[in-house]
């Protein structure tokens, strides 16, 4: 391993890449619209649903159930005339939820017997409808504890609900820490591989290696830079979710930045080896996004792990995307330090290594 | 039309066809992918909070606290919790991940229940705005609904159930399980065929003029429309094929069948595929070479699963973002789909979708048709 060689093939990439307008573009561009896009996407607290209501009581006590569930901004309540208008506009998508109040709902709720409502949800929008149940009922349990006069009151326990590190359970942060783990996992590997692939195709990968360099340091010459670019991207990209998001890291930036050019390593290891095992950049995409479906989707990047069902959980675990995830979340929203994730950091550690060394094996194999 | 215009087409499409059946990356993206993201899609991913760790933080040693305690637990979403003795305890939990939410009992609990206004607080982990949203709703409805005096047995047929102030019976139409594997499966259909039309076009003819070939059949009595057309026949095919797959799997394997009609369901497919089809042969006239065409195809389709609503409900998207997804022909399609699939529509509720994406397709062939110039190169 000569210092000097190795300087001269940096070198020698650095201005390849500097040349190459279309690659510089996709390197700024796509983590930047990554993170504003979901940055944005997700909203976890609803927010003015249309909320369809057939009042059949009309009286004092159901306006002001009604007045109740609109005041928390969560809910638009609109009102229909007939139960039959209330089910139609279900069906026809203009209202996510429908309430039908029955007539005898006064006379229930001073007569000891407590009053039922009907509630609709429009399944068809799970997430939707999962978010707004909770909602309703908890809404409509606090309206109806306050409507009853005190004596039918059965007792009930309140709760002060407090959220730490996110009060306002805001959907931004939660999103900007995944989109580092979706742009370091899938966008790493696709340009390691192409570029890869592409010196191959044109030939410049022979021209290399009839030179002195070795093949380590030819491979070192291509991965530092792109580690680089990366590592610059991850700043970039923290900057960016800091100024147009309002999302800065709670916890010790620096560490942040460190466990994302470690992970970086992981990633361009992998591209390495997905180039070595294809004949053209096609393929290597192909292969490669392939892969990252299946690697963003289980890695808890949009749905939790621990929702999964056993296997998948288990299955989860194995790819290194989760566990950076994870620090990601850990480091940016919860402030964590090193010593909180000494354990998600070990297991990056150890892959990253496991990872390079079959893709420098793969390679050496192949040239 | 003349004659020979379609003959050409026929022609074409026969050779695309031809080629396509050797092509390793091609026949990896119609047979591995479909199978991986029914997996997924239908049994891995679920918004519904489930495991949850969670801890206790009991002051108070009441019974009414264990038997609130066992209620929470009873709804099924958590994991049995921990016991924490300490604020500091239950923040370091928090922030290490290790729970959830942390339920804390204070020391008057037991005499606020005598004085019937008992409070509980519930400390929740805001890094995951989801699942703490709907944890803290779960938590609070339970507690609410909470009876503080337990009637006795023998009192209990006596006296009246004594259940929360308000009986709310609620139902989720179109899904009554409320299950996130109907809301991905009814649009896998629209994944599949923005995944097959945008990859197998986009590097159609940029990898022709790269080969030499592109030249070739220029030099043949083809205008560039007929060899357009031409090419995308076969795919055309290739895209029903995929939406059987798409309607049977989620039918036999996951018991999902569109509610709704059929013939519409395989209507609006068309119009559709033909708008993503043109989309990938947009961006094969636009890029330089077979990478680039196949980096901006990935980075298109990536922005149009996320802003489409097959993810997420569109609805949880701010206005503007919103909009932008309609310029996707996936937000129609998926909109079509959830009709006809969930909700029973037939052509009468779809004709808005089909509308907006034959308005797309019109647009993106205009668009084609003046970036396209039979130039050699």
């Amino acid at each position: 391993m000569s210092g000097r060689r190795l300087r001269t093939l940096v070198l020698r990439e650095v201005r390849a890449t500097l040349r190459d307008p279309f690659t510089m573009t996709i390197l700024v561009t796509v983590p930047l619209v990554a993170l504003v896009l979901f940055g944005f996407v997700l909203a976890t607290d609803v927010k003015h649903l249309a909320l369809g209501v057939h009042d059949a009581s009309a009286t004092a006590a159901s306006r002001r159930l009604i007045a109740d569930l609109g005041a928390s901004g969560t809910f638009d309540p609109r009102p229909y005339a007939t139960r039959g208008a209330l089910e139609h506009a279900l069906v026809a998508g203009t209202i996510s939820v429908a309430l039908v109040i029955p007539p005898d709902f006064d006379r229930d709720l001073n007569g000891g017997e407590p009053p039922q409502v009907q509630v609709i949800y429009d399944g068809g929008e799970a997430p939707l409808a999962g978010n707004a149940e909770a909602f309703v009922r908890s809404l409509l349990v606090r309206s109806g504890a306050s409507l009853a006069p005190p004596a039918a009151a059965p007792g009930g326990v309140e709760v002060v609900t407090r959220a730490l590190f996110n009060p306002r359970l805001e959907g931004k942060p939660f999103m900007v820490a995944g989109t580092f783990g979706f742009v370091l996992s899938f966008l790493t590997t696709i340009i390691t591989a192409v570029s890869i692939v592409n010196e191959r195709l044109t030939g410049t990968f022979d021209q290399l290696q009839v030179t002195p360099a070795t093949s380590a340091e030819i491979l070192l010459g291509k991965l530092l830079p792109l580690g680089a670019v990366f590592a610059f991207d991850v700043v970039v990209m923290m900057l960016v979710a800091g100024f147009v998001l309002g999302v800065w890291p709670q916890g010790n930036a620096l560490l942040f930045v460190a466990v994302s050019s470690g992970y970086v390593f992981f990633s361009l290891a992998l591209g390495l080896y997905f180039s070595a095992t294809s004949g053209t950049a096609a393929e290597a995409v192909q292969k490669t996004v392939l892969f990252s479906i299946p690697l963003v989707q289980l890695s808890g990047f949009a749905f939790p792990t621990r929702n999964m069902p056993f296997v998948f959980r288990w299955l989860a675990e194995v790819f290194p995307a989760t566990h950076y995830i994870r620090v990601s979340r850990a480091i940016y929203l919860r402030a964590a330090g090193p010593e909180a994730l000494a354990w998600e950091l070990a297991v990056l550690a150890l892959s990253g290594v496991v990872f390079m060394a079959l893709a420098l094996r793969t390679i050496g194999a192949r040239t | 039309m003349s004659r020979r215009f379609w003959s050409n087409v026929l022609a074409v499409a026969y050779r695309e066809a031809r080629i396509v059946r050797h092509d390793r990356a091609f026949l990896g993206v119609v047979l591995m992918q479909p199978i991986m993201m029914l997996v997924i899609f239908g049994l891995v991913l679920s918004n519904k909070p489930a495991n949850v760790p969670w801890a206790v933080l009991d002051r108070s040693a009441d019974a009414v606290a264990r038997r609130l305690v066992a209620e929470v637990q009873a709804t099924g979403y958590f994991r049995p919790p921990r016991r924490v003795a300490s604020y500091d305890q239950a923040r370091d939990l928090l922030r290490r991940g290790q729970a959830l939410a942390v339920l804390v009992v204070p020391e008057d609990f037991g005499r606020d229940v005598e004085r019937g206004r008992p409070r509980v607080q519930l400390l929740l982990d805001g890094s995951d705005p989801l699942s703490a949203a709907r944890i803290g709703a779960y938590v609070a409805e339970v507690a609410g609904a909470f009876a503080t005096r337990v009637v006795p047995a023998s009192a209990r047929h006596a006296a009246p159930r004594l259940p929360g102030p308000i009986d709310v019976r609620q139902r989720f139409w179109f899904n009554p399980t409320l299950s996130d594997r109907v809301f991905f499966l009814a649009a896998f259909a629209g994944m599949l065929l923005t995944n097959l039309c945008l990859s197998v076009t986009s590097g159609g003819l940029v990898g022709e003029r790269e080969m030499g070939t592109y030249e070739q059949m220029l030099a043949l009595p083809t205008t560039p429309l007929e060899i357009v057309l031409g090419k995308l026949v076969p795919y055309v095919v290739v895209c029903y094929g995929l939406l059987v797959f798409a309607v049977l799997s989620s039918g036999l394997v996951f018991g999902i069948w569109p509610q709704g009609s059929w013939p519409a369901l395989f209507a609006i497919t068309l119009p559709f595929v033909l708008a993503s089809l043109a989309i990938g042969v947009l961006v094969s006239v636009l890029a330089q070479t077979t990478a680039q065409s196949v980096f901006i195809t990935v980075f298109f389709i990536m922005p149009s699963f996320v802003l489409s609503g097959v993810m997420y409900p569109y609805q949880f998207m701010p206005r503007g973002v919103r909009e932008v997804g309609g310029l996707f022909p996936l937000r129609w399609y998926q909109l079509a789909l959830r009709r006809i699939v969930e909700r029973g529509a037939g052509f009468a509720e779809v004709l808005g979708p089909a509308l907006a994406l034959a308005g797309l397709f019109a647009l993106l062939l205009v668009l084609v048709r003046w970036r396209m110039k039979p130039r050699l190169g």
